[in-house]
């Protein structure tokens, strides 16, 4: 397997040489795995999960995903990259003025794709997170682990190589949460998509093989 | 209401702007004519004892134009009034010749004097007035007006573009989620920026027409019935098709220098 993450010595930090939050790991991640990433709060999770979508320059060492060198990497090869990973966030971060069909499809516009294309992609997306009869509603008339599916639906839309998600069922009940745990889980096994997701909790059923990491005290831990 | 306030914030200052760039063009176009009424209503008079054509007195100079001579023999009558006949024929034959010379176009006082030393040069030319003075007083005193005019414009467009930056700035910062969104996402800059170019057009598109309506308004009515002498004498420099056009464009390119300017200021992805 090819690997879509890999960590030499990364440290990562807010200033230059202090306030140091992950400091000298190394790890790969292949393509295809699930990994959970857990750790105490602080502890920069959400920071390591922003360095591998570029949000955050590497201070020392090599990180590199998705084959781009992300503390040489250009703006344009950036957003080129970002284009192709799907990223969940905690407090969803839709765009309230868009309806959730084009909210869906955000990828989609960037991409360039046809008017025709993109309703076939949120049809098909939006009845897969069971929300094909809220397309033409906008994000807040929904409840939150209904804005958390149209989160998962707009980072599947591009059959993205990877998808990261931080803290994804934060602010869910446990019926949402499992939605988006299946969701995030078939992108996995049927996508072949790696999956990187950070929380605070494991749940407790999960049917697909993961790899988990612990952040603690700036190190990164693998259990076994 | 918010918004709409937010729109004239806009606008106003937009608009300001682009008065200002008609005042420019106005000014030049009434620059223009006044020069060529000037050059018109000039003449330089030339005292020869030999007859001149404009073919050798283009030759000298070939800025001037043509070449009018002045009739003899109501010169000569003046001078003889109330003299005897014999008087007339006498000073007709000592009489020298006398020309008005008209130029191509209008020119500053140093090229008058060239061309009054090139003309006292010729053989038998004796005496070149330019009346350089007067035909260069009344120049000097617009010129000075338009110079001040210019400087307070251009004072005027610059505080109106960082008012104009600074309504972009609001704008960006009412649309900075949605634009930070679209770039986690990988939107290029001018997709991103859609919607603030998409606002800002629109506006520059209403403030070109409001103020193309306000010259129309000035040329037609205003300018009619004003006891402003030199306005009402240049009513019909006020307002060309064609400034709908440069305004128009001008507006553009402003409202795109303003959002691109805040657009590159407000990107989080790192310098790579």
């Amino acid at each position: 397997m090819a690997s879509v993450i890999s960590a030499e010595s990364l440290t990562l930090a807010y200033e230059k040489g202090k306030n140091l939050i992950i400091n000298d790991v190394s790890f790969t991640i292949e393509q295809g795995e699930f990994v959970f990433i857990t750790g105490p709060s602080g502890s920069g999770k959400s920071t390591l999960l922003k360095s591998i979508y570029g949000q955050i320059k590497p201070s020392k060492g090599t990180l590199n995903v998705g084959g781009f060198n992300m503390k040489k990497i250009k703006k344009t090869q950036l957003l080129q990259l970002r284009r192709n990973l799907g990223i969940v966030f905690q407090d969803y971060k839709l765009i309230n003025e868009w309806t959730v069909e084009k909210n869906v499809v955000l990828p989609l516009i960037i991409t360039g794709y046809s008017l025709d294309v993109q309703k076939v992609q949120a049809e098909k997306l939006l009845s897969h997170v069971k929300l094909a009869d809220q397309a033409h509603k906008y994000p807040l008339e929904l409840s939150g682990g209904e804005q958390q599916r149209v989160g998962v639906a707009r980072a599947l839309s591009k059959n993205p190589f990877m998808i990261l998600a931080d803290e994804p069922t934060g602010n869910l009940d446990e019926f949402s949460s499992g939605v988006v745990w299946d969701l995030l889980e078939n992108a996995c096994d049927q996508l072949n998509a790696t999956v990187l997701v950070v929380t605070h909790k494991i749940p407790t059923i999960f049917n697909i093989p993961y790899r988990h990491f612990i952040i603690e005290n700036g190190g990164v831990h693998e259990v076994h | 209401m918010k918004s709409i306030k937010e729109h004239l914030m806009f606008m106003l200052p937009l608009m300001a702007m682009l008065i200002g760039i008609e005042f420019i063009l106005l000014f030049n176009r009434v620059t223009s004519s006044y020069e060529e009424k000037l050059k018109n209503d000039y003449s330089i008079l030339v005292v020869s004892k030999r007859q001149l054509d404009t073919p050798f007195l283009r030759s000298v100079n070939e800025k001037i134009d043509s070449v009018e001579p002045m009739d003899r023999e109501s010169i000569a009558k003046e001078v003889t009034s109330g003299m005897q006949d014999s008087a007339m024929v006498a000073i007709m034959k000592d009489l020298p010749y006398f020309f008005r010379i008209h130029l191509i176009s209008y020119l500053s006082l140093d090229e008058l004097k060239k061309i009054k030393s090139q003309l006292s040069a010729v053989d038998g030319i004796l005496n070149v007035e330019i009346f350089g003075e007067n035909y260069h007083s009344k120049h000097m005193m617009f010129k000075l007006v338009k110079m001040i005019l210019n400087v307070f414009i251009v004072m005027l467009f610059i505080v109106s573009l960082l008012l104009v930056i600074k309504q972009m700035e609001v704008w960006q910062l009412a649309h900075k989620e949605r634009m930070a969104i679209m770039e986690i996402f990988g939107a290029p800059m001018m997709l991103r920026s859609g919607i603030l170019f998409k606002i800002a057009f629109i506006d520059a598109f209403i403030a070109t027409v409001l103020n193309i309506v306000l010259f129309i308004y000035i040329k037609n009515r205003w300018a009619g019935t004003t006891d402003i002498s030199f306005i009402k004498e240049n009513q019909d420099l006020l307002l060309n098709i064609s400034d709908f056009l440069v305004l128009f464009i001008t507006a553009i390119i402003i409202v795109a220098v303003s959002v691109m300017s805040v657009a590159i200021k407000s990107s989080e992805v790192p310098e790579g």
